[in-house]
């Protein structure tokens, strides 16, 4: 027994038929094939599926797909354009914050909803805004200077 | 070639931080082939018994099911989940699937079906008959007469008791001015990687296996498959290309790949056998909770006379890694601090407990925390300052070290001055466990008198250090190998292959920067290919902090060859001596004729009527084994009405013989100290005393630290470039937690005078402690008052 949902994801009109239990995260990852988001524990424990939904960040795991219905969803496939990558990205890589990459697009795309939000926050906010995102290999030290440089870039700017 | 090196030591962008920036890195669980089955596991609620009979039958007629199996209808192939040569630490005690049933959550039964739903629900329609057997999950217990047998095998054994001793002990203790003597005791700490366990196997029409595989070692995982379903390995492909973490608990196989080899090779279909993070939990590897019993005796000046040890593993269900790290833990008690007469005793006890196996430190961390605490007791004891104990006792060149090979530089010295400097060692209170404080006065301290004796401080501070060494390789374990290709193209880039696995450690940037370096080419001119048994050449995997030191090597060697090879071809090619010619970032330079730069594309190029030159280098290193050390030091803050520890800064100094890529080695040390902050805190995988049953298979009950929990981390290296790997580097994965918990535990002292031996910190217990020690440290304060 499926349903219908109508979305937005990374910018594309996306309409899919799905039964009603199976979680947003599946969907990206088995339909449309933005493997980006992962599946870590699958009960939202882990942060490794985070997705944006309407800009904000969600355990994707935690929702069913048919929730998504009517919403823009936001995957690590649809930060940067045209081959460059959003700042975030370019930081993370500069900073040395990628180990295993298994956290990296969840952890991005909390930091990228941070700044939307906050443009020059604090390094308390940075940690506070990826307390939601587990990581095991980088101790969060350079993810944190990664995105406090991004940070500090948006300040030298501005 | 200039004296400064180019690309070696240079914080480069690792070469797939893109790809995984970008989600555009595959793992197992990302690929897709079409008519793919899922696989399920059964598992035993009873954490020892007999399996009498399982009825399928229903679950068969489930729509949807493919094939289930049992222990009666697989392969009786007793093995290790490792094949040669690291079969030796490990024993052969498993089959893919047993009618005995040993942990709870223990594998029964595997069930492949079109779908993940269609596969549970099959599970739910098994029946297995169980005949249950006595339990036990303490290794003293399992050692005692009338203990349940696990595996048949004497006190419960796992392998005979390893020994490690010199000198006479006896007459060590005998001649000690003091003898101190405790008993240890730290948890079952988990790996805890993001990404579960997982593999994919894609079988061909003839029955050729590929097998997507988030582990460590490729051609380990092709060899047991091998070995075990009896295939040859010209018929089995692994496949990493991205892993999310393992930390060493993904080398051993346990149930999984066989399972889903068999059904992909049975159904004809490709196979995903995906766990969930609660089975990673229950049937991954832990880290072996340890006893450690410890006796040593010193002069009055604080020089070690003699060292007596107990270390007793719990291994859980199976052997997995644990005698590798029964030898390691015994090991590592008999080293760090010179000591003439040792005797050391290691025991790896079989117990219904989950699995215990490889996992970063390899039984020295547990090891460290006996060691490095006692050594702090005795510090204090005889009032001497904890590093300059350590000084005192410090290993001299050609001592030997756990491995069997010497000793030929100790920078521990060093790296204990300055980790001092940096964590403010001189702010140290000289006296442990003063509990009151001048400000933020709260609750008091009673005497027994029942008189107010003033103010407890509502928070404590504390600075501890703590010592190890590890070393880079498994040897004497396994002798090693490893082994790398390079190739130039026809434009001067160059394809490097190489048989290591990369868990996120940045090995293939690291070796990259050393191919680049010794060839002389662009780190951005190399192609990494590694991961893959069809197309890289043979290597044992990533496990002991060795890729850098062995497969750097066999990079290094291998670059090497191909740049004399090049050179000889272009000395003739441009009629020039070829000592005259060097190459650097792609670019040939003549001695002498600085403007006569050629580039590596016009000497191995084509040109019209001849084809490109090929130019290899292709190397296999075989060293013995490098030793690494450091000193860690911790600032930490108690809070007296709770009894919480928080950790505020954490200081690393770390002897690596050379950093070949900052960055990626600070990160390797940060992400040790998360995991050994855990380690001492909070981290501990709980079973039901009674059941065995696993309490916190889950993030939200096991505990990680997460961003807001860290401390402030400086780390620090010591590059005396004296290791004999290539560009003087030597091993650091491992040794980033090994000194971590006890550095911790004797902050903890510092601050509140009680003594933490048991892993982790509990804040109850502590706080306990605390209040008891105040009172007891107050009312001396009173007696000696009245002496005067």
């Amino acid at each position: 027994m499926t349903q219908m949902i109508r979305m937005t994801v990374n910018g594309q009109p996306v309409e899919l038929t799905v039964e009603p239990y199976r979680t947003l995260l599946d969907v990206l990852r088995d339909e449309l094939d933005l493997t980006g988001a992962k599946k870590g524990c699958d009960r939202g424990d882990c942060g490794a599926c985070t997705v944006l939904l309407d800009g904000k960040p969600v355990t994707s795991c935690m929702m069913l797909a048919v929730q998504a219905d009517g919403h823009r969803i936001t995957t690590i496939e649809g930060l940067g354009a045209g081959g460059r990558l959003h700042p975030v990205q370019q930081a993370f890589v500069d900073h040395g914050a990628v180990q295993c990459g298994f956290c990296t697009p969840g952890m991005v795309l909390a930091a990228v909803a941070l700044l939307e939000e906050n443009p020059q926050p604090t390094e308390a906010e940075v940690r506070d805004a990826i307390a939601g995102n587990l990581c095991r290999c980088t101790g969060y030290a350079k993810i944190v200077d990664a995105v406090m440089s991004v940070s500090q870039a948006a300040e030298v700017n501005s | 070639m200039s004296a400064e090196p180019l690309v070696v030591g240079k914080r480069l962008p690792r070469v797939d931080a893109i790809d995984k920036v970008t989600g555009a890195a595959r793992y197992t669980g990302d690929y897709h082939t079409r008519g793919m089955l899922h696989a399920a596991m059964l598992r035993s609620p009873h954490a020892h018994a007999r399996i009498r009979s399982i009825d399928t039958s229903r679950a068969e007629r489930l729509p949807g099911v493919k094939l289930i199996l049992t222990c009666f209808n697989v392969p009786r192939v007793l093995h290790a989940g490792q094949p040669e040569p690291r079969a030796g630490s490990l024993v052969r005690d498993q089959y893919i699937l047993d009618s005995t049933v040993r942990f709870h959550g223990d594998g029964v039964a595997a069930v492949a079906a079109i779908s993940p739903e269609a596969a549970e629900e099959a599970l739910s329609l098994i029946s297995v008959e169980y005949e249950p057997l006595p339990v036990v999950f303490d290794a003293y217990d399992a050692m005692a007469d009338g203990a349940p047998s696990i595996h048949g095998t004497e006190r419960n054994l796992v392998i005979p008791p390893v020994v490690i001793a010199w000198g006479d002990v006896d007459k060590g203790l005998a001649e000690a001015d003091h003898v101190f003597e405790r008993t240890y005791t730290t948890s079952r700490h988990v790996p805890a990687f993001m990404e579960p366990y997982i593999c994919t196997v894609v079988p061909d029409a003839t029955g050729r296996l590929t097998v997507y595989s988030s582990t460590q070692a490729p051609f380990m995982v092709r060899g047991t498959l091998s070995e075990v379903l009896g295939i040859p390995m010209s018929k089995i492909r692994v496949i990493t290309e991205h892993m999310g973490g393992a930390f060493g608990a993904k080398q051993d196989l346990y149930q999984q790949e066989y399972l889903a080899a068999l059904m992909a090779l049975r159904t004809g279909q490709p196979v995903r056998f995906e766990f969930s993070r609660a089975e990673t939990f229950i049937s991954g590897r832990s880290r072996h909770p340890v006893t450690v019993e410890l006796k040593q005796g010193v002069t009055k000046d604080g020089i070690l006379t003699a060292r007596q040890a107990r270390y007793v593993a719990n291994s859980g269900a199976y052997g997995s890694h644990g005698p590798g790290i029964t030898w390691v833990g015994a090991a590592a008690l008999g080293s760090l601090h010179r000591c003439e007469n040792v005797h050391i005793e290691g025991l790896c006890v079989y117990t219904n407990a989950p699995i215990a196996g490889a996992f970063r430190g390899y039984g020295a961390p547990q090891a460290y925390f006996a060691l490095e605490t006692q050594m702090d007791e005795i510090a204090e004891a005889l009032g001497i300052d904890p590093i300059e104990l350590r000084k005192r006792n410090a290993m001299r060149p050609g001592d030997i070290g756990p491995a069997g090979t010497p000793f030929t530089n100790n920078q521990l010295p060093v790296c204990l001055d300055r980790g001092a400097a940096r964590i403010g060692w001189e702010t140290r209170k000289g006296r442990s466990g003063d509990l009151r404080g001048a400000e933020d006065l709260q609750g008091c301290v009673i005497s027994d008198d029942g008189e107010n004796l003033g103010g407890l401080a509502r928070t404590v501070r504390g600075i501890g250090v703590a010592c190890e060494l590890h070393s880079a390789t498994a040897y004497p374990e396994t002798r090693e190998i490893a082994n790398a290709a390079v190739a130039l193209n026809e434009d001067g880039t160059v394809q490097l292959r190489i048989g290591s696995a990369d868990l996120g450690t940045g090995a293939k940037t690291v070796l990259a920067q050393i191919c680049a370096e010794t060839l002389g080419v662009c780190y951005e001119d190399i192609s990494v290919l590694a991961g893959d048994t069809d197309l890289v050449p043979y290597d044992l995997g990533a496990y002991a902090s060795r890729t850098t030191y062995i497969a750097g090597g066999a990079v290094d060697q291998a670059a090497r060859e191909a740049r004399d090879k090049l050179l000889k071809l272009a000395a003739a090619k441009l009629e020039v001596p070829v000592d005259d010619l060097s190459v650097q970032q792609g670019f040939i330079r003549i001695a002498g004729r600085p403007d006569a730069i050629v580039p590596i594309a016009h000497i191995v190029g084509p040109e019209q009527g001849a084809p490109a030159e090929t130019i290899t280098g292709q190397a296999r290193n075989q060293p013995l084994n490098a030793y690494s050390f450091a000193a860690q030091f911790a600032e930490v803050e108690i809070d007296t009405e709770t009894g919480q520890v928080r950790v505020l800064k954490m200081v690393a100094v770390h002897d690596i013989g050379k950093a070949i890529n900052p960055a990626a080695a600070e990160g390797q040390v940060e992400g040790g100290l998360h995991q050994g902050i855990g380690y001492a805190l909070m981290e501990d995988m709980v079973i039901d005393p009674r059941t065995g049953r696993t309490l916190n298979p889950n993030f939200v009950d096991y505990k990680l630290l997460t961003s807001l929990d860290m401390p402030e981390m400086e780390v620090e290296f010591v590059e005396s470039g004296l290791g004999d790997g290539p560009y003087g580097a030597k091993g650091v994965a491992e040794d980033s937690l090994c000194p971590t918990a006890p550095a911790i535990t004797n902050a903890i002292y510092n601050a509140t005078g009680v003594r933490v031996t048991q892993l982790p910190v509990n804040p109850e217990h502590l706080l306990a402690a605390m209040r008891a020690s105040a009172n007891t440290k107050t009312r001396r304060r009173q007696v000696s008052s009245t002496d005067v």
